[in-house]
């Protein structure tokens, strides 16, 4: 092989592993799934399990927000889309919703999956045209599991008990 | 140097130290960026390579060279130094004192490598013995001292030699997997020096026993 063909291919590998290893250190994936769908979305080859998601939408529809979330975690094994993190959230907040007080740690998990939502967006902004919603957009569900998180005094309102879960 | 070395082998080798040696395998496992110190010692260390014949930079980067060629060698430098820096982070303890003395150690074992100019294979060698050295402090000596104690007098005991040293001993447990992977890190660091310039070849010092040896030869014939 001629030599400037053997040193033009090992700069392009050497830049192309080098590119990688610098993604790595940025995005620090846990598992095999997140590393492959990471770098799947990095060339915009990424996809969710379709099935996975529908069968996900049909729990968090009927209420079985442990089934949902397992269904759309499978779904986006990657995390790497933003609607299947969106609708994680989501079932986070409807299953630590309460009339009398909030579950904080299904709200705090419902608000990293919504910043991970977010963070996937294009442009940051996310909106998920569902007729079931009351909150489309990631910003609202942000800001009611942020809410629900916060001590305020609003919090002793008696008239609170009245209030409906979006 | 080949071509097929300088351009694939070892800016290959050199990255995939760097990804070795930053990972802290505990609960998670996390990629670490070097310390700043750690850019330091590697700075030093790398000076010490020159000096020592063990890499000529200018075999890899030099006005007569092609572009591309030069490219392969700005690529090995900055994979070397990488490499280098993050071996050194690797092997520097977390917290508390050990990490000071283990900093204190390096330093002073790499600028006196540094002013006492060993020749390639000669500085190879101590080179081997420091980074083998620091492998087995914080892999063995320190991990043994910070592993989770199986029997209660062992707990006991660990909870005496942390309240005696005030916490500042003890380092954050580790997977038994870190040991193995630093190991492999420096074994493959070690190898991509010695490849880095191979003995005999143009730019690289002759050993000191064989100046030695010509030296007395000359002074026979004289």
């Amino acid at each position: 092989m001629r030599e400037p063909v053997v040193r033009g291919a090992g700069l392009v590998a050497a830049l192309a592993y080098a590119a990688v290893i610098a993604w790595l250190y940025a995005t620090q994936p846990q598992t095999v799934a997140q590393m492959t769908g990471g770098l799947a979305s990095v060339v915009g080859a990424y996809q969710i399990d379709q099935q996975a998601f529908d069968d996900g939408l049909r729990f968090f529809r009927a209420g079985q927000f442990d089934e949902a979330r397992a269904a759309l975690a499978r779904a986006d094994a990657a995390e790497r889309d933003a609607r299947t993190q969106f609708y994680i959230a989501y079932a986070f907040y409807r299953q630590g919703w309460g009339r009398l007080y909030h579950d904080d740690a299904l709200f705090a998990k419902g608000l990293a999956a919504v910043d991970k939502a977010i963070a996937l967006a294009p442009a940051g902004r996310l909106v998920v045209d569902d007729a079931d919603l009351q909150m489309r957009s990631a910003d609202e569900l942000r800001a009611e599991l942020q809410r629900g998180l916060t001590r305020e005094p609003s919090d002793f309102n008696p008239l609170k008990v009245f209030r409906t879960r979006k | 140097m080949s071509a097929v070395r300088e351009a694939i082998v070892l800016p290959l080798l050199f990255l995939t130290i760097a990804l070795l040696a930053g990972a802290r395998i505990g609960a998670q496992v996390a990629l670490v960026p070097p310390s700043l110190f750690s850019l330091i010692l590697a700075t030093m260390l790398i000076a010490a390579l020159v000096r020592g014949g063990a890499f000529a930079p200018e075999r890899l980067l030099h006005a007569s060279r092609s572009t591309v060629a030069n490219a392969n060698g700005a690529v090995v430098l900055f994979a070397l130094f990488l490499a280098t820096a993050q071996i050194l982070a690797m092997l520097t303890p977390a917290t508390g004192l050990p990490l000071l003395f283990v900093d204190i150690f390096l330093f002073v074992t790499l600028l006196n490598t540094l002013v006492a100019m060993p020749d390639r294979v000669r500085l190879l060698r101590s080179l081997a013995v420091t980074l083998i050295s620091a492998l087995l402090l914080k892999f063995v000596v320190l991990a043994s001292l910070s592993a989770p104690a199986a029997s209660r007098t062992s707990r006991l005991l660990a909870a005496l030699f942390d309240a005696a040293t005030f916490g500042s001993i003890t380092q954050d447990a580790q997977s038994p997997a870190a040991g193995y992977l630093a190991f492999a890190a420096i074994a493959m660091y070690l190898v991509a020096l010695a490849l880095l310039q191979p003995p005999g070849s143009p730019g690289s010092r002759p050993p000191r026993d064989e100046l030695e040896a010509a030296s007395g030869m000359q002074s026979l014939g004289a």
